[in-house]
């Protein structure tokens, strides 16, 4: 029935779906902000609200993936401390640069690797493991540091992220939109990511349909850790120093993307572009309420309840449905009897 | 019977969507009475107790009790009428002990627990049940037998005046069945009402003072035990006209595809032996419990078998997943559609194309949707799948149309050995007999067909030959022209004198 709809049908459609709630609230943030500060949208600024939580949005595009796929991964915030610290320390230890950047990478392969082992191999909840590790990684990270903060790293690795790289366009917006459209070919393109969604609606049916369940899960946990590794790299240059807590509790605001942008908490749902939506939600909420000089705990207790709303919004509207749903049902069956009764 | 009834169901219906599970429906059960309800696979027992007891409403009819009608809403007051079921597998709680099991549904005794007497009345209540028992051992270690005991004496602490019980001996050994009739004629001895549910006949006519027969939903017959005889009552479970199936046409046989030589799995099926050949159709009959989707899901390696051999294409093989049975070219289609057969929320086009996802990638590992709409469109015509668009949400697509996309899903996959798993179960008739038509079909056209199915009469038209079996036992193998629904039904129900008989 879809195919004779006319245009504006299909435009009502899409604004009634998730992503266009998401696309009206980020449009009121906008107008709210611009109010406030009225170059509020110059290029410069929309800029810098990228290049400041570049860190964060990366592991918010491969969560996705996971949350999608039924699992979670706490650890990411930990591994990105732990990749930083293992690079301050090589660093400190005299390694250079380059040898440090590619030391911390191969931490987050080896830490999703072992992530990997207990959930996908051994058949461990993801909850707990990437719980247990969540405090293993920020351990190490902080064996490695101690109580020190290690910085004066070379002029090169402090400006990188931050320094027009091509164009007017520094390394972090360039590795953001590397990122986004490697996302969304993936997840929305590929035969992976139909796997991904497959396996977060039903496993079994999965597993009945031949899909490597496991290997799909093996790669999802690396590219998680591997990510996380890199965003802590990132963090570590545009910060030029590092402690052990570094990163500590970004998971949150990780996991308030994702669920935000509209992926189920239970897998199997949720688009790259609602996500996409959540970010910029978060972004320039926090952005403006800055500029509002609302202090930082408030921020933050703002966005956590935007993570209760983002849960509850869509279960409240599937409850209301479906309870619509089963009177029609209802009707429909009572007025069937009634014919039978009159047929008999 | 000169007593006046407990418990009377009159006229019960009951529907499901598509079937009709119980049709105008009446038992009468007296006290001091132990009533044996036999009948095949969907003939409606399990949902008659489950109305009993309150799970379910029944559509039209009614239940009396000494006479009087009541409504039945839920569990506790099915116990507070005095009506109590125990089944296959007892529902205690492992770490509480014998005596607070018993009495785990008594809600009045107030904030402290009085253990002494507790124990006492627990003991008591065993004694009456003649059943000797420490009734502060936890239950986690007692025997099956011993913990439906429990449950029969939770049952009478609740003042049962009905008793149901349902396959009560499927999983007990021959000593622990004897204890448990023992316990069933001490409480008819007590003026206590069990109805007695088995599909083991000999152990019904063992215990059983009357014997009512379902059949599709229907009462067929209800007889004082002494005035049955075995043939009588299989002629009564089965007696169904054939005539609604499809003519089976004979499609030419080839060489043997497929075989099964002492294939085992410890615990579930044991000696399993067949050959299928090319255009061959060989049908798994049985009734519930006897193991015959365990057999297909080893062939279709989700859960492999641990001993004998599958010799697939005269290699001998070790079946270890699913991903190997597709590229040996074996389709698997599940009995249930909702938890392993299809991913409700996604389209009819990634349904179908999920096994064989593979072909429609570009050297990108990105998906051609064009050429995968392409084939979902194909099916949607071949299998006239009714739906506005095979971009249609499958979760809202009917029984039967759901049923022939998981056909198309794997059908795609270009198969050698088809096996189906009740592939008309909860669909329409006219769904059904185009389902028929197309296992026909994929005969004709050389493919070897594993046909498991609790409806006996489609399992004896649509096979050559039917393998029956019986609590993981292979008990036969019988050609069509000799297997009639008794012999099988026979078969199925342990009763393998006959079996043998007819097999040599």
């Amino acid at each position: 029935m879809s195919h004779d709809k006319n245009f504006l049908s299909v435009v009502w459609d899409k604004l009634k779906s998730w992503e266009g709630f998401l696309l009206l609230v980020l449009i009121l943030i906008i107008i709210g902000n611009t109010s406030l500060a009225p170059n509020y949208l110059s290029i410069g600024n929309q800029m810098n609200l990228f290049i400041l939580s570049i860190e964060k949005i990366i592991v918010a595009l491969i969560m996705a993936f996971i949350i999608i796929n039924a699992e979670i991964d706490l650890s990411v915030s930990s591994m990105m401390g732990l990749s930083a610290c293992t690079l301050a320390w090589l660093y400190s230890q005299g390694a250079p640069i380059p040898v440090a950047l590619l030391a911390g990478l191969l931490i987050g392969v080896l830490g999703g690797a072992f992530n990997a082992f207990w959930i996908a191999k051994v058949g461990l909840p993801s909850l707990v493991v990437t719980l247990a590790m969540l405090i293993g990684f920020r351990g190490f990270a902080r064996v490695l540091l101690e109580d020190k903060s290690i910085g004066d790293f070379p002029v090169w690795f402090d400006t990188l992220g931050q320094q027009p790289l091509v164009g007017p366009f520094p390394l972090a917006l360039l590795l953001f939109f590397l990122f986004v459209i490697a996302a969304i070919l993936l997840l929305e393109y590929s035969g992976f990511g139909r796997y991904v969604y497959v396996i977060g609606n039903s496993r079994e049916v999965a597993e009945y349909s031949g899909v490597k369940v496991n290997r799909v899960k093996t790669i999802l946990f690396i590219a998680s850790g591997t990510v996380a590794a890199l965003a802590g790299l990132l963090f570590a240059a545009r910060l030029g120093a590092v402690r052990g807590d570094l990163a500590l509790g970004f998971e949150l605001d990780i996991i308030t993307m994702v669920l935000l942008g509209g992926v189920s908490i239970f897998g199997g749902s949720g688009s790259i572009y609602g996500v996409l939506l959540s970010i910029m939600i978060v972004l320039n909420l926090r952005n403006g309420m800055s500029l509002a000089n609302i202090t930082g705990h408030v921020q933050t207790g703002v966005i956590g309840m935007l993570l209760i709303l983002s849960v509850l919004v869509p279960n409240m509207t599937q409850t209301v449905r479906a309870y619509l749903d089963r009177r029609r049902l209802a009707e429909a069956s009572s007025k069937n009897n009634e014919q039978l009764s009159v047929n008999n | 019977m000169d007593k006046k009834p407990v418990l009377e169901m009159k006229n019960i219906s009951k529907r499901f969507d598509m079937t009709q599970a119980l049709d105008n429906v009446s038992l009468t059960l007296y006290p001091g009475e132990i009533h044996a309800l036999v009948g095949e696979n969907g003939a409606g027992k399990s949902t008659l107790i489950k109305t009993m007891t309150g799970i379910y409403r029944p559509d039209t009819g009614n239940i009396l009790l000494d006479g009087q009608p009541v409504h039945i809403h839920n569990s506790q007051q099915a116990q507070s009428h005095g009506v109590a079921a125990i089944y296959q597998e007892p529902l205690v709680f492992p770490d509480l002990n014998v005596a607070e099991n018993i009495f785990i549904s008594h809600r009045d005794r107030g904030a402290v627990v009085s253990w002494k007497k507790m124990y006492k009345d627990a003991e008591s209540i065993l004694e009456k049940l003649d059943v000797k028992l420490d009734v502060k051992m936890p239950a986690r270690g007692l025997t099956l037998a011993a913990q439906q005991a429990v449950e029969i004496a939770k049952a009478i602490s609740l003042d049962v005046r009905v008793l149901i019980m349902d396959e009560p001996t499927a999983s007990l050994s021959a000593h622990e069945v004897a204890q448990l009739f023992k316990v069933a004629n001490t409480l008819r001895e007590q003026g206590v009402a069990v109805l007695f549910i088995s599909h083991r006949l000999e152990e019904v006519f063992k215990i059983s003072d009357r014997i009512s027969v379902f059949r599709d939903g229907r009462h067929i017959s209800t007889n004082i035990t002494g005035d049955v005889t075995h043939d009588s009552l299989i002629r009564d479970m089965v007696g169904r006209e054939v005539g609604d199936y499809f003519a089976k046409s004979q499609a030419e046989k080839g060489e043997v595809l497929v075989s099964a030589r002492g294939l085992g799995k410890e615990g579930v099926f044991s000696d399993i032996n067949f050959d299928v050949r090319r255009g061959e159709v060989l049908g798994f009959a049985g009734l519930v419990g006897s193991r015959r989707t365990d057999v297909g899901l080893a062939l279709f390696g989700i859960e492999p078998a641990d001993a004998g051999e599958i010799i697939f294409e005269g290699e001998p093989l070790t079946m270890k997943s699913p991903e190997q049975a597709l590229k040996c070219g074996i389709s698997y289609l599940t009995e249930d559609r909702r938890q392993f057969g299809l991913t409700m929320p996604m389209s009819i086009t990634s349904n179908i194309s999920l096994p064989t996802l593979k072909r429609y990638l570009s050297g990108l590992g990105l998906v051609k949707h064009s050429r995968e709409k392409a084939t979902a469109e194909d099916y949607r015509k071949r299998l006239t799948i009714r739906t506005p668009s095979v971009n249609h949400e499958v979760g809202k697509l009917s029984g039967g149309n759901q049923q022939k996309v998981m056909l198309g899903k794997w059908l795609n996959a270009e198969p050698k050995l088809f096996i189906f798993d009740e592939p008309t179960r909860g669909i329409d008739v006219g769904a059904k007999a185009e389902v028929h038509h197309i296992i026909n079909e994929l005969a004709e056209q050389g493919l070897a067909i594993i046909l498991i199915s609790s409806d006996l009469p489609e399992a004896l038209a649509m096979s050559d030959r039917i393998l029956v079996m019986r609590e993981g036992k292979q008990m036969g193998i019988f050609n069509r022209e000799e297997a009639t629904q008794e012999i099988v039904m026979t078969a199925a129900m342990g009763q393998s004198h006959l079996t043998e008989e007819i097999s040599q």
